[in-house]
Formats: C-alpha cells, structure tokens, sequence
C-alpha cells in the first residue's frame, strides 16, 4: 500500500503498491499527479520529525565504556571495566559479571543522602563494582521492561523521578530533593532524586525514551517524567489553554490529572508508559475476596 | 497535521506536528507531552456539535471508551504533541478517506476532530460472545485516525473468508461483514481446543489484528494478584 497526497489539493489516497510511478488525475481538483513510489511515500510521512530509535548506543568515558543494546524495549547496559575501575549500582539491577569483578554492597554518602535516596524511592544500599583482579564486564537490567539512557554530568545536577536511577560513575552522589508543596501534586511522590557532581549516570524507564530539548516552554504528565535538567524550572498545573470554567472538568474527567510545565533551557526526558495505568488496566482482574 | 510513530513496536507513540487551528480528539489520558500553543477542552460530544452529545457519550462508555473526550487544538503554527496508549503496543495510523473502519472499543485512541466516531450496536449474538466490548465505535469521514493495539498489529486483505479469534480483533473496513461462530467443527471441542468462539469475516477488505489478547493477559495475571 502507497499513501501519498495530491500536491494541490492535499486529499489524501491509498493505493495498491503496483501502480508505484504512475501517472493519475486527483478526484477531487482533477490535476495530475504522480504516484510515488514506496520509500518515497514513506520518507514524506515522516518529514521534519526526529526518529525514535532502538540504535545501540556506545561510547567511552573516563570511568569505564558503556553499551546500552536491546533497546527500547529491554535495554541491557554493558560497562567495561578497566583494572581499578568502579560503577555504582542500585541493588539487584546487576544481570552477570565476569569473575574479575568483585560487588560490595553498602551505604553511600552519609545518613542524610541515604535516608534522601530512600524517600526518592530508592534503596538506602548502593552496591559497588570493582574490577579488582583485571579488566571486567558488568551487565544491567532494570527491573521494568523499558529503556535506558546516560548522561554525563559536569558540575550540574540531573532531576530523576522517583525509581529512575540505575547506575554512576564515581564523582556523582545520588540524594533526594525535597518538591515542597510541589510534590503533593504531582502523583509520583513528594520527593525527586538529584543527581550532582562529575561523572555518568544511567536512568531507566518502563518504555522507551523520547528526550526532548525545551527551549521555551513544554508541558509533560507527571507520570511520563523521567529526568530532566536542572536548568529547568517547572511547576505542577492543570493543562494550559483551557477556557474559564472548564479547567476542573478537564482535571476531574479529562484523565490527563496534572502536568509539569518546564520552563527555561534544558533537556526533559519522557517515558513512552505510565506503571500506573497498565496497573489500573490489571485491577479489575485481581482476584476478589469472598468475604 | 504530520504524523509520526516512534519507538514501534512495543513502546509506540504518535507524535503530531499541528499548525494553528488544526485539533485531534484523543481518549482519555492519551496526553503524554506537549508544547504549549494548545487550546484544551473535554467535553462529552465531538467537537462543535450541539446537543445530542451524552446518549452517544454513554454508548462510547458501553464500547470501553471513556464518557469524556479531550479535543487539543493548536493555536499556533509547528505545535507538537505526542499521544501514547495504556498498554504495551503498537500504534497504527490509518488515513480514512471517506470510507468507515468499524473499531474494537479500547483500541480507538485519537482521531481528527472531523471524523464521526459513533458507537455500533453489532447485535445480540456477536455483542455477548466476540469477547471484546458490547459496542464497536464506527469511524466515518476523513482525515487521520489512530489506534492501538496489545502486542503488534498485523494486516490482514480479505477476500472471501477470514477467521479470527474475537480477542485479537483492532479495527475492520465496514465493507466486510463479520458473525461470530465456532472455531471447530464442534462446539466442545472448540472450547477444549482454548479457542471458544471466533469470528468468520467475509467480504472484501481490510482487516487489522493484534497479535496478543488483552483478556487472555488479564486472566492470565489475574490468580497471582493479591485479592482486592
């Protein structure tokens, strides 16, 4: 099947593929037009639009090299461990290791950044990777089926959402961060994780993962958050643009509940589902009690 | 507006580029990001229509739709929104061109605010025993439509005869016409058999499956959830 448009009408037509190059004469405005041929028809579709990709993504860093394969929908991170080298993981997302390598498993950061971490959502154990006997390979997985990405920072901080880290390098520290009022809203828990320092970090996500620059202004549901820069700035609102009157109704019915609106210059990155709403599809078939 | 579906197939979403004025109406909660030039406005009706709106609101509700539909309308030119359905899936876009496409309830996920989407009664028989939704959302008009699906859509052109387990059903052209009957030659052994009951298409047309079964997972899943 080709689709394509007429060129001075816009209507839109389907064809069987047989008739790719062929010349026709619209229905509609009657002006001739030529039906393009398959990848033709493709490319049109998708003009002016970044891909989403399922590209392994590899590179080297100071710390280690890093893979990330399988991706969007089971990403496996590999790291490559040099002779000293470490990685810093949340506990149980290790998947197999060579035997150079030896995981210790403890507290991070002090009380405070623990007890931080343990409000984001997270495990108050970081376990550490050493490749102690020689060069090792450690792989990754985290616990939803989903993507993954990296980001290096330098100096800056990263947001995650609550449950969204996975691993860094050394020179990161991994604590909560306090929303204020802000987190009551915004469904996910009242506390984020920050990311600060110089080094790597991993982040997770149950689907796959659209980054999107923000230069201006953009609006995510709270749910699909996954990270964002800390150049941003945002706060939790109902969707913009809505006429007096009709912002509770859109809020109580409309199912999008409330959003984050970053402003500012940086990168969000967003998740492609939401847990909670495959949860609430699963609901109705839990068992009922008989009481 | 320009369409595009990333991440396919497990993770997909369709992501819009919209010039000012031009609106889609989504399901509920279909919003994942946006950019800010949008007018958003719920309402229980297709957009602009007057009155008349709730008895087909309540028939969507039938059909496994939500009761409310969000219209996002762009106010500025190069809007970009991406949608994305509840389930791990694909996203199918298809262009109706003045025809109908007959929609399984839950997998309607956006449409252009110019198409019809009206609830169909398919009759006693099919309603109890396709498995799915009492009602199917009938899709006339044109401009872009998009569904989604548990697992990945495959195509299927019948001509003559085509035979489909009732769980595995997306969207059909109204062109063809469907009863639903046993898969065996005996109405035990159909059931033995873990089939139960398909339905027969016959016409000619276009056919869209999903390669898994909602209510099969959810019964599946179901006993190793705590009770409610």
């Amino acid at each position: 099947m080709i689709e394509f448009s007429c060129p001075s009408c816009s209507k839109k037509y389907r064809v069987k593929d047989d008739v790719a190059g062929k010349k026709a004469r619209c229905k509609e405005c009657g002006a001739p037009m030529p039906v393009p041929d398959v990848a033709a028809a493709t490319s049109e579709a998708a003009a002016g639009m970044d891909a989403g990709s399922s590209e392994v993504l590899t590179g080297s860093t100071p710390h280690f090299d890093y893979e990330i394969s399988q991706r969007p929908d089971f990403a496996l991170i590999s790291i490559n461990l040099e002779e000293g080298q470490k990685i810093f993981a949340e506990p149980s997302a290790m998947a197999s290791m060579t035997p150079t390598v030896t995981l210790k498993a403890g507290f991070k950061g002090g009380l405070g950044k623990t007890l931080g971490r343990a409000l984001g959502g997270e495990s108050m154990i970081i376990n550490t990777f050493t490749a102690d006997n020689g060069p090792g390979e450690v792989t990754f997985a985290a616990g939803a089926t989903g993507d993954a990405a990296r980001y290096t920072l330098t100096g800056n901080s990263l947001m995650l959402q609550r449950g969204a880290f996975m691993l860094h390098s050394e020179g990161v520290e991994v604590s909560g961060k306090w929303q204020g009022a802000k987190g009551f809203f915004n469904g996910e828990g009242l506390v984020l994780l920050k990311a600060s320092g110089d080094g790597e970090i991993f982040f997770n996500s149950y689907g796959a993962i659209l980054s999107v620059d923000v230069t201006e202004e953009y609006i995510v549901d709270t749910g699909y958050v996954v990270a964002f820069e800390d150049t941003l700035n945002y706060n939790i609102s109902v969707l913009p643009g809505l006429r007096g009157g009709s912002k509770l109704k859109t809020l109580f019915f409309g199912g999008e509940g409330w959003v984050c609106r970053f402003s500012g210059q940086g990168k969000v990155w967003i998740q492609t589902r939401h847990v909670q709403s495959f949860l609430s599809w699963a609901n109705p078939y839990r068992p009922s009690t008989s009481r | 507006m320009k369409h595009q579906i990333l991440s396919r197939p497990a993770a997909s979403v369709a992501k819009l580029k919209m010039d000012d004025g031009e609106s889609l109406t989504c399901e509920v909660g279909a919003m994942i990001a946006m950019t800010t030039g949008f007018e958003v406005e719920t309402t229980t009706r297709k957009k602009g229509a007057k009155g008349g709106g709730l008895g087909k609101a309540l028939k969507r509700m039938f059909a496994g739709e939500s009761l409310f539909l969000n219209h996002f309308t762009a106010t500025n030119n190069g809007q970009s929104l991406i949608i994305g359905p509840r389930m791990l899936g694909d996203v199918l876009h298809f262009p109706l061109t003045g025809g109908s496409l007959i929609v399984q309830g839950s997998s309607w996920m956006a449409s252009d605010t110019d198409i019809e989407i009206d609830a169909t009664w398919q009759g006693f028989g099919k309603a109890l025993f396709s498995g799915e939704s009492i009602f199917w959302l009938k899709c006339s008009g044109e401009g872009d439509l998009f569904l989604s699906s548990f697992g990945a859509i495959y195509e299927v052109e019948v001509d003559g005869e085509h035979v489909v387990d009732t769980g595995h059903i997306v969207a059909f052209e109204d062109t063809l016409q469907f009863n639903v009957t046993k898969a065996g030659t005996s109405l035990i052994g159909s059931f033995l058999g873990g089939e139960g009951l398909v339905c027969r298409f016959s016409g000619h047309g276009r056919l869209f499956c999903q390669s898994h079964n909602p209510p099969g997972f959810g019964k599946a899943l179901g006993p190793k959830l705590k009770p409610r």
